[in-house]
């Protein structure tokens, strides 16, 4: 056998014989020929980039027909079972599938979770590259976002919200019952531009309490989070009473005591306001609950505060 | 005892695959033997089988299945099925329609499924050996619910969401015969309102062949003489598959929906011989007094029977054991009914055949006729004395009973009468 290669997404190299071909293009036979295409490079090359069209390619051949126009267009967070009908049976198919193409072993206990297209797509790459599993999305329905938020209602405006390692995506509907809609404006309600970046606040607060920010075992305390900043701000779109606003936030920056996320809102297909940067301060629970002394200060604190030196980097690349 | 009716019958069989073509190829005595392509081989010393038509079910993927298009089956319920599973979700879909059962009256707790089938030796075949090749965890899931014994019985009982009583039956070629006599037990008794029964088979190279090792198919090739129950020159029998569902019910039900009648079910009886595990009893033993324990059930004298419906699968030393236990149930009048085996037509089904003859005996009751038995050239000397007879008869039979023996000599007999 020849000895293994290492590329540039740190996947360790088999070679890919003609029987391996022949074996591939029978397993995907039923899947479109840019799923089989994508999965013959990566097993070439070992580049993760093909990694999203061989899964989604799988994921499709498994999708009733009439079902399968949702994932043309679709983002991360649709969902497996409750958007494309597959049941546990059919998931265990396409996890076969996924690892005889991509030559890997998937167990029980890491599918358990898997709820959206999205976090297949992170699973396998991290899995294909050897790195630490992302924790899976995890759905927050309404009862469980009032009872974390420090905000409440009537100036909550999240609904369902969903967050995992990359984000958080949330949908508010306007329901026209809004108190400041009586004002803004006069016998004609829009929602305000400074409501929706709130919005977007909102949902980078629920990050920071149900993400996973920091080291295991910290917590954010809520009573610690506030606004200090946004830059590029613009908004595309009137949004009225009956608009369903898709909110997502993106951390960009996250080192305790700041945050920095993008923030986007879309109405259907249309998009309705962006935010570059929307930036809250916060810390964790520990250094809230109990003064600091310096034997149990945040690893990270000085860290970030001092980003380590060229001089240390170099030691580690030595 | 409440009384129990045939209301419905579907049929995917290698002599036509809706109850029409069937009754035609009953009453001209159409066989449905050729020589099988899978057996052309020299190392294969049996060149004939009775396939099913208009299906094809040769490939271990079931998307590559073809069936006929007025049957739509979704992947999700395919992808567990063995072909006889496929046979019988179209027989059953044309037991419903035949009996025009409403959703309402298939799923609820009054109505059970009975089935009877093999399994699949050729799925599980080819499921163990990837199992072996590349490991269990790379194997589809539903590769056991398609495989095992009971795979008929899983996929339909909960695709067509069955409340009442369901099973399966396993004694070989009784099994359906078993399955018909059980479900009448849980209407006659009270349990359930209504049954689907349900024999079907692979019938392809894997559930036939095997039996060549125990010398028990036909080693002919000429598709019409194949298979000739009760002729001199019998060798064995020709294997066949498919599936038959019938619609039983109490005769509340059929009041009350208005349902048509083919006949009545009207008792059944059992007896193993106690002898051999693949050899009838040469007399006939177990047979004879299964016929006596039915007609005694069913309240009917050996005098009254019209026409019987004999298993006789065309091997020398079964033909002869059933010719026996007839003589000794008619002996006061041996001549007297009607005798045939149907098999010289579709081959022997195995576990499908107690059912198939069932729904045979109640298409013949309803439309009045006595199929013939085919293929006879020259009479066994020692079926003399009893009416075998050669050609389709014109008259409806009033009393009918069809006989079913199975490995380890288990012997099932139903009893019909005019609905």
């Amino acid at each position: 056998m020849a000895p293994s290669v290492n590329n540039h997404s740190g996947v360790a190299l088999k070679p890919f014989t003609a029987e391996d071909d022949a074996n591939m293009r029978e397993s995907l036979k039923r899947c479109s020929a840019a799923t089989y295409e994508a999965a013959a490079q990566f097993r070439k090359t070992g580049n993760t980039e093909h990694l999203p069209a061989i899964v989604l390619g799988i994921i499709e051949r498994y999708v009733e027909p009439d079902l399968r126009a949702k994932l043309k267009d679709a983002d991360d967070d649709l969902r497996i079972i409750e958007d494309l009908g597959i049941d546990s049976l059919t998931m265990m198919e396409i996890v076969i599938l996924v690892e005889d193409v991509l030559q890997m072993t998937i167990n029980n206990e890491e599918l358990r979770h898997l709820r959206t297209v999205g976090d297949v797509k992170t699973f396998i790459e991290s899995k294909v590259r050897g790195l630490p599993l992302p924790k899976p999305t995890k759905f927050i329905p309404i009862e469980q976002i009032v009872s974390v938020m420090p905000i409440q209602p009537p100036f909550l405006f999240l609904g369902e919200a969903s967050v995992n390692a990359h984000g958080a995506n949330a949908k508010y509907k306007i329901s026209g019952q809004e108190f400041f809609l009586q004002g803004h404006f006069k016998d004609n309600p829009v929602l305000p531009a400074s409501i929706m970046l709130e919005a977007l606040g909102q949902l980078a607060v629920l990050f920071l309490l149900e993400g996973q920010v920091g080291e295991a075992g910290k917590t954010v305390d809520h009573r610690t989070i506030f606004f200090t900043s946004c830059e590029g701000v613009r908004c595309h779109r009137v949004c009225r009473p009956g608009d369903v606003l898709n909110l997502s936030i993106k951390p960009k920056r996250l080192k305790s005591p700041l945050a920095t996320f993008e923030g986007q809102i879309r109405v259907g297909q249309e998009k309705a306001a962006f935010a570059e940067e929307i930036t809250l301060t916060f810390a964790y629970a520990e250094e809230v609950a109990q003064p600091p002394t310096p034997q149990v200060a945040p690893a990270e604190q000085p860290v970030a505060l001092n980003p380590a030196s060229p001089k240390v980097k170099s030691a580690v690349n030595a | 005892m409440r009384k129990v009716h045939i209301t419905g019958v579907g049929f995917i069989t290698s002599i036509g695959n809706d109850a029409a073509t069937v009754s035609e190829s009953l009453r001209e005595l159409r066989h449905g033997v050729v020589q099988y392509p899978p057996f052309q081989k020299p190392d294969v010393p049996v060149k004939v089988a009775a396939p099913i038509r208009d299906f094809q079910t040769d490939s271990t993927d079931q998307e590559d299945w073809v069936f006929p298009a007025r049957y739509r089956i979704r992947r999700e319920l395919l992808r567990g099925m063995a072909p006889h599973g496929v046979y019988a979700f179209c027989a059953m879909q044309q037991a419903i329609e035949d009996a025009k059962l409403t959703e309402a009256d298939v799923s609820n707790a009054d109505t059970g499924l009975y089935a009877a089938s093999a399994g699949s030796p050729f799925l599980l075949g080819y499921h163990l050996e990837r199992m072996r090749k590349v490991g269990v965890m790379r194997c589809p899931p539903l590769g056991i619910v398609a495989s095992i014994s009971g795979t008929v019985n899983f996929n339909l009982v909960s695709h067509f969401k069955i409340r009442g009583a369901s099973t399966g039956f396993s004694s070989a070629c009784a099994s359906s015969a078993h399955a018909m006599a059980f479900a009448y037990d849980e209407i006659a008794l009270g349990r359930q309102k209504r049954m689907f029964v349900i024999g079907a088979e692979d019938g392809n190279v894997e559930s036939i062949l095997p039996f060549a090792g125990m010398r028990a198919l036909s080693l002919q090739s000429d598709p019409s003489i194949a298979s000739r129950p009760f002729d001199t020159a019998r060798d064995g029998f020709v294997g066949t598959g498919g599936s038959t569902v019938l619609v039983l019910e109490s005769e509340d039900e059929v009041a009350r929906r208005g349902a048509k009648v083919y006949c009545e079910l009207a008792g059944w009886g059992q007896a193993s011989d106690g002898y051999n595990v693949a050899i009838s009893h040469p007399d006939g033993d177990g047979l004879r007094i299964a016929i006596e324990n039915a007609l005694r059930q069913s309240d009917v004298s050996p005098d009254e029977v019209d026409y019987v419906n004999a298993h006789a699968t065309s091997t020398p030393i079964g033909d002869i054991s059933e010719a026996k236990a007839l003589k000794a149930i008619f002996q006061d009048n041996p001549s007297r009914p009607a005798v045939s085996s149907t098999k010289a037509l579709t081959g022997h089904g195995l576990s499908l055949a107690g059912a198939m003859e069932a729904g045979f005996c109640a298409l013949a009751m309803k439309e009045g006729y006595i199929p013939g038995s085919a293929h006879i050239a020259n009479l066994d000397p020692a079926c003399a004395g009893l009416n075998i007879i050669r050609a389709t008869l014109p008259q409806r039979p009033n009393v009918v009973i069809s006989n079913s023996s199975g490995f380890g000599g288990a012997n099932v007999c139903l009893v019909f009468k005019s609905g």
